[in-house]
């Protein structure tokens, strides 16, 4: 049994037209055991920018706090919002201090630069980072997660066809594996600002 | 276990040996050694140590290897397809890059597998023997819900030393509907809309429960036939073949129907 897949989590992140989408399921459970189906594994950073964290689900909470604060740090001193690529690498640097005992998660990195530009990551738990401009995935179902995404995705979506496109990726992912699922969430992140849905999916 | 060194670390103070024993603390103690004559021979003791009473060690043999690949079979209304990649391989190297993972068993029913290629090939040399015996016995071929019932006592027969083969098998059955089983290694077979077995199983199963077990989906559901099939097996394959490694090369697509099989090649990354 793997730390990383003691509480279960099922994350994708893709791009789209000039936009992102990341979604999430939201179970949190105890190896077998459902606990609640109600957790957030995706937060937001700032309104153009967000990171999924699918892992040891206290180290989920731990992260977000930290990054959060670090966050705030930034914009008072810099009196501006951070960048992804500029969040990314802070993430990167964060989980790397933490090399020999880490932070059991493999975040996903998902945001809109200032030209409007997507742009996605994905680290594994020590923070070795990877960039792509079609769409990343991490979590217990990541196997699943891949053969969907790769059949399903195409570039330059709409909002729209994006959010079905990462819906049915993750919703089909989920339904084959125990240890994710139990609901869903979307977050569309456009130059005009962010929709979040919640997904309706099987509750097993 | 070096009986040299350890006879050089002995000393010697009044006639009596010592062996000193290297401790983390500043001193080092000794223990008393004394040599006694060797046991006279009508205990049939060995005395060469071949290494494994001094200083034991696992040695492991594995009767198994994983000779990769995946395997696709899907279930129509009046037709089956079934679909393996061309690839065989060993750890990380390709063995060959045009090895069928298909056999014909019936002209209505073809098994594919997945895994240990001998076991897989020895698994086939049985059955084939078992459905010509069928075959001269009651003078026709075996339907397919028949092939799959021996399958299933074929590989349960091995129950405590399995063939490490995961198979799918699909045909149409005496009503001329598709047929497809899905198989594990000890004979528990199940009739399925689709199955999907090998090292890209995980890829394909998903995107087989969204595409033709319609889930999660709310446009209507339409029937698929069995062009548009075999363009799904493809592009599926294709997705397996990016992300697998054991995958690719090239892929055997048949489909299967009342009146005839039709082999279709399909060239795959052979990175």
């Amino acid at each position: 049994m793997s730390i990383l897949e003691y509480n279960g989590a099922a994350i994708i992140a893709m791009t789209g037209k000039n936009c992102v989408g990341i979604a999430a399921d939201t179970r949190l459970g105890i190896q077998a055991q459902t606990v609640a189906t109600d957790f957030k594994k995706v937060f937001k950073v700032n309104d153009k920018l967000f990171v999924g964290l699918a892992g040891l689900a206290t180290d989920v909470q731990t992260l977000d706090q930290i990054l959060r604060f670090r966050q705030n740090l930034y914009e008072l001193r810099e009196e501006r919002p951070m960048t992804p690529k500029v969040f990314s690498n802070l993430l990167s640097n964060i989980l790397y201090e933490k090399r020999f005992g880490p932070w059991f998660v493999e975040p996903v990195v998902a945001g809109i630069d200032e030209a409007g530009k997507p742009f996605l990551s994905e680290m594994d738990l020590i923070g070795a980072p990877v960039y792509t401009d079609d769409f990343v995935v991490s979590g217990t179902c990541s196997g699943n997660m891949y053969g969907m995404c790769e059949t399903l995705y195409k570039p330059d979506m709409e909002p729209d066809d994006l959010f079905e496109t990462l819906s049915q990726a993750l919703l089909s992912s989920v339904d084959r594996d125990a240890l994710s699922g139990w609901g869903g969430v979307v977050h569309i992140i456009t130059a005009d600002g962010v929709k979040s849905r919640v997904l309706k999916g099987r509750m097993d | 276990m070096s009986h040299a060194s350890t006879m050089q670390s002995i000393q010697q103070t009044n006639g009596q040996h010592y062996l000193p024993i290297h401790t983390s603390e500043g001193r080092t103690p000794t223990i008393p050694v004394t040599f006694t004559a060797p046991p006279t021979d009508d205990d049939n003791i060995s005395h060469i140590d071949h290494g494994v009473t001094q200083a034991p060690y696992e040695r492991s043999f594995s009767p198994y290897d994983f000779n990769g690949g995946t395997t696709l079979a899907i279930s129509g209304k009046d037709y089956a397809v079934i679909a393996g990649d061309t690839r065989l391989s060993s750890g990380y190297e390709i063995l060959s890059r045009d090895v069928s993972k298909l056999h014909t068993l019936t002209p209505r029913c073809i098994l594919g597998s997945a895994g240990c290629k001998t076991d897989i090939d020895q698994l086939r040399s049985v059955l084939d023997i078992k459905m010509q015996m069928y075959s001269h016995n009651h003078r026709k071929d075996m339907n397919a819900p028949s092939v799959a019932q021996m399958l299933g006592n074929t590989l349960y027969y091995k129950r405590f030393f399995p063939y490490y083969a995961f198979n799918v098998l699909a045909g149409v059955d005496q009503e001329g509907k598709g047929a497809v089983y899905s198989y594990d290694a000890i004979g528990s077979f199940e009739r399925t809309l689709f199955s999907a077995t090998g090292s890209g199983q995980s890829f394909l199963i998903p995107l087989m429960d969204n595409l033709i077990g319609h889930g999660n989906r709310m446009d209507e559901r339409k029937e698929i036939g069995s062009e548009e099939m075999v363009e799904i097996v493809k592009d599926a394959f294709v997705t397996a073949g990016e992300r697998d490694i054991y995958t690719g090369d090239s892929l055997e697509i048949v489909v299967i129907k009342k009146d005839g099989m039709e082999r279709i090649l399909f060239p795959l990354k052979r990175d």
